[in-house]
């Protein structure tokens, strides 16, 4: 398996001998290479896995982020993720790798397969009516777009670079089924009798932060709360074909990637 | 005052005069707690107890603890910072940070006499795991501190100076080093850091004042070498076995035994490539101060395959056992289990589980874990363990060992890494579920029954202290300063820092007749005492 894999490194090098002297460049010549990204993941569990998690989704607990969504970020690009694993982050747990400049791209190939359902994906839906459809369904608890919108839900700029249309279309149809990191629906009820139901954004020993459902930061101490409750149901409400058409499904996320 | 000084610097040569100023000797740190305004070595003594006999801060009056300085880096470490214990003497702390900062500050305002940051290379690997460092040793006027590219210094400890400097390994293969040192007698003894790269480890002893090398304990064996039969017959595979050893130990100074955690063999979770129960891997290990020869070990997780190293502060204790007065080490262990062995002998006396984990319940007769669920029967703790490096504490009155816990679940999925010099191998991946927990955990030192606990919401790694008043000290992952009822587990004061309390543990020290207690969180180090 390994001699396989070496194997396909080398033919890798020899394909690649007019590409050397890459630095600097700002294109990935291994993009979409099939055998490169393999070679990628094989780097990738053996050098990244420990603090990225097998599957690059991060480690919440020693702060190591979800690669998935680095390439929605503004800047983000084959270069910058070159740079970042070549030289690591100054100041922070993120190392610097002295590996073969093919590897760094084989690497940054397998990352980008990633997210390549999202990337890759067409919208061909009628934004004017996503608009619409945004604005009188989602901008209450959403924000998209220069419109602006409710702070209780994710901000859904650049959501169709992140994520894939089935993904996204699993998330409106049934909201439950995966709830996002942060918005964990939440009911505490204080010793006054006062009960506030809204989503987690932190919470320690001692202390919960809430956005609640009317959109206000609350802060509550534990000791002062009769009772908390994690709730399984989001607060997002479930959106059935009979409640927006896979018409205006295709409307709503063609809208949704006009925003960029 | 300036008489004095005239009549020195006329009489005794320049030496000398240096002498009169000299800091702490080994008779001192040997006195451990004796001198309330001191904290002279890691743990406040040899012990590895952490367990402070000042009572001016009671349970009674701890709610009114509060800040009265804080102390930052002004560097930018995301994630982990310090985890450092800070040494104290004649109202200094001298104290390191990440990426290999250290300082000596004003322990009376918070304000720097001096300030030390190492030029580390470009090409610096990460045997470290983090670029971490746990604190200074101290003898005389001289500091130790290793290095994330694996050097021993000495500096000076009024001015920061580089007194001598040794490579202990090449950092290019994967070495590093992250512990404080352990000065005992006319030795700086240190380990090493790198089980995750392909590397051996071993434990050293250098001379003070020349920084030579006394002697060197290998924690795997070579070719023919005693715990060899527990490995491939095959030298490369013994080379590259792990081992690192990259925590303080403790020492007794009767037996003149020094006590060490080892960690994991290498690759971390594929063990086909090394079928056998990889000694020393993964055990405690006591060596002969003077020499450093092999005494005895205890292995707690033979042939590991889950990264869990060894790498704890041993806890020595002389206590009533079973009826007959023994000299015990304790310690909780990553794999789940709390033990209590003979510390002059290496007999098992105790081994039960502190967490929940299903890997085992039990330890056999023949002194190994009954293995329940090798990962087949559901998830087992993650690579970072049931606890970790974070100091626990003993309090002697109440019998009770107090350990940060972490309950967490974990699908290991092995591989046969590469083995390169310089690069990590690991030996496969751990997906890991994202809602795991922590607590602060009383275990009984005769049972290992759960006394009381704390629960956190999240996997913890503060480390403990405990007083003689009756507290105990803790930190959590959100960044919480905790202080609890040591008998009842009763919550009595809390202080959010800012940031995650991350390997390190609180000290505590007399000031001006007030104690001082400090807790490094972060980039910060905040100073606690209760109102003038």
């Amino acid at each position: 398996m390994r001699l396989r894999l070496l194997a396909g490194i080398g033919l890798l090098v020899l394909a690649l001998s007019g590409v050397r002297g890459t630095f600097g460049q700002d294109v990935n010549p291994l993009a979409g290479d099939v055998r490169a990204v393999r070679a990628g993941g094989a780097l990738f569990r053996a050098q990244c896995a420990t603090c990225h998690g097998a599957d690059g989704r991060g480690i919440e607990s020693i702060d190591a982020p979800d690669l998935r969504l680095m390439w929605a970020r503004d800047g983000v690009d084959d270069e910058y993720v070159f740079t970042t694993i070549r030289d690591g982050v100054p100041g922070s747990i993120m190392p610097p790798h002295g590996l073969p400049e093919t590897e760094l791209w084989m690497l940054v190939a397998f990352l980008a397969s990633q997210v390549e359902a999202a990337a890759n994906a067409e919208y061909d839906g009628d934004a004017v009516n996503g608009r619409e459809l945004f604005a009188a369904n989602c901008a209450e608890c959403h924000r998209a777009g220069a419109g602006g919108g409710g702070v209780l839900g994710p901000s859904l700029n650049g959501v169709t670079r992140r994520r894939a249309p089935e993904a996204l279309t699993q998330s409106i149809r049934e909201p439950s089924r995966q709830i996002a990191r942060g918005f964990g629906p939440v009911t505490v009820s204080g010793a006054d009798g006062e009960t506030v139901t809204g989503v987690l954004k932190n919470e320690d020993a001692f202390s919960l932060q809430l956005v609640t459902e009317e959109q206000e930061l609350r802060a509550f101490r534990r000791g002062g709360l009769r009772r908390m409750q994690r709730l399984e149901e989001s607060l997002m409400p479930a959106f059935p074909e009979t409640d927006l058409s896979a018409g205006e499904l295709a409307d709503l996320l063609a809208y949704l990637h006009e925003n960029q | 005052m300036r008489h004095v000084f005239f009549l020195f610097c006329c009489l005794l040569p320049p030496a000398s005069l240096f002498a009169q100023q000299d800091g702490p000797a080994y008779e001192d740190i040997l006195r451990g707690f004796d001198d309330p305004e001191r904290w002279l070595t890691y743990s406040g003594d040899y012990s590895g107890r952490r367990h402070s006999p000042l009572t001016q801060i009671t349970p009674e009056n701890v709610g009114e603890l509060r800040p009265i300085w804080t102390f930052q880096t002004g560097t930018t470490t995301r994630g982990r910072g310090f985890e450092a214990t800070p040494l104290v003497d004649d109202g200094v702390l001298y104290v390191t940070g990440s990426n290999n900062y250290a300082w000596a500050i004003d322990a009376r305002s918070g304000r720097a006499f001096w300030s030390y940051r190492r030029d580390l290379p470009d090409d610096l690997t990460y045997g470290a795991s983090a670029p971490v460092n746990r604190g200074f040793g101290m003898l005389g006027n001289q500091l130790f501190m290793v290095t994330l590219d694996a050097h021993l210094l000495s500096m000076d400890r009024r001015t920061g100076d580089i007194l001598w400097d040794v490579q202990l390994a090449d950092y290019r293969i994967g070495y590093a080093a992250t512990l404080a040192p352990l000065i005992i007698d006319d030795k700086v003894i240190v380990g090493i850091s790198g089980g995750e790269y392909p590397t051996r480890g071993f434990i050293d002893a250098y001379a003070p004042v020349t920084g030579e090398r006394l002697w060197r304990f290998n924690t795997i064996p070579g070719p023919g070498e005693p715990g060899s039969e527990t490995w491939p017959d095959d030298p490369e595979v013994l080379a590259r076995g792990g081992g690192g050893t990259w925590m303080n130990g403790s020492y007794d100074p009767e037996l003149n035994l020094i006590y060490w955690g080892v960690g994991n063999p290498n690759p971390d979770y594929f063990g086909d490539s090394r079928p056998g129960d990889n000694l020393y891997s993964n055990s405690i290990v006591a060596l002969d101060a003077e020499r450093g020869d092999l005494r005895w070990h205890y292995q707690f997780t033979p042939h590991d395959i889950n990264d869990w190293d060894s790498n704890h502060v041993p806890v020595l204790v002389d206590a009533e056992w079973r009826g007959e007065p023994r000299k015990l080490v304790m310690m909780a262990n990553r794999n789940g289990f709390f033990y209590v062995l003979d510390r002059t002998d290496g007999e098992l006396l105790l081994g039960e589980p502190f967490t929940g984990t299903t890997w085992a319940r039990e330890i056999g007769s023949d002194g190994r874990p009954v293995i329940l669920n090798d990962g087949s029967q559901g998830c087992l703790p993650d690579p970072w363990g049931s606890t970790n490096f974070m100091p626990p504490s003993y309090h002697p009155e109440l019998e009770l060992f107090y350990v940060t816990a972490r309950e967490t679940c974990a699908t290991y999925v092995p591989e046969e890494p590469a083995y390169t010099p310089g690069q990590a191998s690991f030996g496969g991946v751990v997906f890991i579920e994202p809602d795991g927990t922590g607590a602060l955990r009383a275990l009984d030192i005769h049972t290992g029954e759960l006394r009381w606990e704390f629960t956190y919401p999240s996997p913890t790694f503060g480390g403990v202290m405990t007083t003689a008043s009756g507290l105990v000290f803790a930190g959590d992952h959100e960044g919480n300063f905790i202080a609890f009822d040591a008998a009842t587990g009763e919550n009595l004061w809390h202080y959010q820092t800012g940031s995650r309390i991350w390997g390190a543990a609180a000290t505590t020290f007399m000031l001006d007749g007030r104690q001082h207690v400090l807790i490094p969180s972060g980039t910060t180090l905040t100073a606690f005492a209760l109102p003038e």
